[in-house]
């Protein structure tokens, strides 16, 4: 049976044919610039390897665990996430996405608009300085936030104690204090709606299923009486990621709106861009900006090697 | 090259020293050894040029011939070759650390140390393998980025750019299993923030773990594993990913361009 094969944009010849006098040599005209850039790193190699020695610190020591414990740079910005959200989101489900995003771009835009010249559409230039700058001032403003930074816009909820009940309106626990991140959304927020008492689990009673009360696989439940925690689920993902992706929805409705987004290309540069700034403002504030404990510090008072002995100044 | 059509004695020191310039030229290079390996001089007519570029083994992963506007450095500011040309420094350094290092736990850790001290040029070479790998992880981004802005994953590039997304995948990979060999401090706890972030894979956690790590803690399993893949399972499958990469490249018509 012949598969019909629907394709959107008719494929272009694979070798389309060549204009001979548009055309130049390999050999000097890409083998000289390959070859003098190839000497050329190989050379500032050897002179930063002269100069700057790989870190050895001592041997390791499960006993002693330094504080902070940081990953190789370019796995910061996850685990700076994860200071933020859930860490199955942080740590594997996001890069996924963002390394599936990455795999399908191809099959999403499949336009020929502006291919093989640097920003090849009428407005990308511009998409992309304003995407970069949006998204690296807000990944920084967050970060700010869940430090604690902002805390002084949230002092207009009101106080109340940890033992008391029925809250209506909501009320922050330990003190006058407004939010100091998003986290205490969980810990210090209290409110109730009917016989649901935020930060409480919400049990979720199920029929009988066949003779089954309850159906497990490993530890996936499928079936039985739940008990929801809906401030962890709120707190720990839905915040993060309404935030995540709704920003991102925002940036594309908004510089749609103003014509400069026009094109599925226009999209993508947006969300590529997006996606690779936030990737670097959060390897910047994971590599400069975290010290002991993960607290937000200025670069000048890091201290990277806690973990050997005797500890170096500066170290707890 | 040589020119000996007047036998008399040279006027003057300059054509002494053409003289002597041309038969050096002919000892080096016209002689039974040099041509049983480089069969003709220096390509200096652009048919030759060609000859060259498509006959030998190194040079003919390149086309002969390529669009003006793909010369221009600024098209592709070389990135990928050289991410590639990081990958050939750090397999030879690689070979060379490979010599002086055994992947104990009890041991791992003097290895290195003994290398920077006891062993010719092994710090150098230790301190390029590192700085170079970092160069990699730096170089495949911003090629992956040059080739995102010049829209060159568009039909028929399709399938060469997610090749190129796992190169990048591999690419992280490498440099994280390498990151545990030194065994110090700085190794184990950043593998360990590694195995946390494993661990929290949905409802695979402990697998992950598992198969990545060898077990709930970073200890001799874990080196193991790690240096397997750094050293041979890894590297093995970028290459030949790398090899489908640029056959890619040439059958896609070369480097993208305006339709
Ligand atoms: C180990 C990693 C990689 C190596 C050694 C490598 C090497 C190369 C080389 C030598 C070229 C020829 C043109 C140039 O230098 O720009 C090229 C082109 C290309 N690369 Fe890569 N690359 C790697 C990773 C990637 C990644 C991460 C992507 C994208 C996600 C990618 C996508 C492409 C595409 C689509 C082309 C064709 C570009 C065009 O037609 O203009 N590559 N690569």
């Amino acid at each position: 049976m012949a598969v019909e094969v629907r394709r959107a944009v008719p494929r272009p010849a694979l070798r389309p044919r060549r204009e001979r006098e548009e055309e130049v040599l390999v050999w000097p005209d890409l083998l000289f610039p390959e070859f003098i850039s190839a000497v050329l790193f190989l050379f500032t190699f050897i002179l930063l390897s002269v100069f700057i020695n790989a870190p050895l610190l001592n041997q390791a020591n499960p006993n002693i665990t330094p504080n902070p414990s940081k990953a190789p740079w370019y796995f910061l910005n996850l685990q700076e996430l994860l200071l933020h959200m859930d860490k199955a989101w942080a740590g594997v489900l996001l890069p996924g996405l963002f390394l599936l995003f990455l795999a399908v771009i191809p099959y999403i835009d499949r336009s020929n608009e502006g291919q093989g010249v640097w920003f090849g559409t009428q407005y990308s230039v511009r998409i992309t300085l304003v995407t970069a700058f949006y998204s690296m001032a807000i990944t920084w403003l967050l970060v700010l936030f869940d430090a604690g930074k902002f805390e002084r816009l949230t002092r207009f909820f009101p106080t109340c104690s940890e033992d008391a009940q029925h809250h209506w309106p909501p009320c922050l626990t330990g003190g006058a204090n407004g939010l100091g991140g998003a986290r205490e959304l969980y810990t210090r927020l209290r409110f109730s709606i009917g016989d649901f008492d935020w930060p409480q689990d919400w049990r979720f009673p199920l029929p009988k299923l066949g003779g089954f009360s309850e159906l497990h696989f490993k530890n996936l439940h499928l079936w039985g009486d739940m008990n929801i925690n809906v401030a962890a689920v709120m707190v720990e993902q839905v915040i993060p990621l309404v935030i995540v992706f709704g920003l991102a929805a925002l940036l594309v409705y908004g510089l749609f709106r103003i014509g400069w987004v026009r094109t599925t290309r226009d999209v993508m540069i947006v969300l590529f861009t997006g996606a690779m700034s936030s990737y670097l403002a959060l390897t910047i504030v994971g590599s400069f900006f975290r010290g002991a404990g993960q607290a937000l510090i200025p670069p000048t008072d890091l201290r990277v090697d806690c973990g050997t002995v005797p500890a170096p100044p500066g170290c707890p | 090259m040589a020119i000996y059509e007047e036998p008399g004695r040279p006027r003057n020191w300059q054509e002494r020293l053409a003289i002597w310039r041309d038969r050096l030229y002919d000892r080096l290079f016209h002689n039974y050894i040099w041509r049983s390996i480089f069969r003709s001089g220096y390509p200096n007519t652009p048919r030759n040029q060609m000859l060259v570029v498509a006959t030998n083994i190194f040079l003919h992963l390149h086309p002969t011939r390529i669009h003006r506007t793909h010369a221009k450095v600024t098209h592709t500011y070389c990135l990928g070759g050289l991410t590639f040309f990081m990958f050939i420094i750090l397999t030879v350094t690689g070979v060379l650390l490979m010599f002086y290092y055994v992947p104990d736990v009890n041991r791992a850790w003097q290895d290195i140390a003994a290398l920077e001290t006891n062993v010719r040029f092994g710090l150098l070479m230790r301190n390029l393998h590192r700085w170079t790998a970092h160069g990699m992880v730096i170089l495949v981004f911003l090629h992956m980025m040059r080739v995102f802005y010049t829209g060159a994953y568009k039909p028929p590039r399709e399938f060469n750019w997610v090749v190129g997304v796992m190169l990048l995948f591999l690419t992280l990979l490498m440099s994280f299993t390498g990151y545990l060999l030194p065994w110090d401090q700085l190794a184990i706890w950043a593998i360990t923030v590694g195995h946390g972030i494993g661990g929290s894979t949905p409802y695979l956690g402990d697998e992950v773990q598992q198969v990545l790590f060898g077990g709930f803690e970073i200890g001799q399993n874990a080196l193991i594993r790690f240096y397997t893949l750094h050293v041979l399972g890894l590297p093995l499958l970028s290459a030949i990913l790398m090899a489908v990469h640029f056959w890619r490249v040439r059958r896609d018509g070369g480097l993208a361009r305006p339709l």
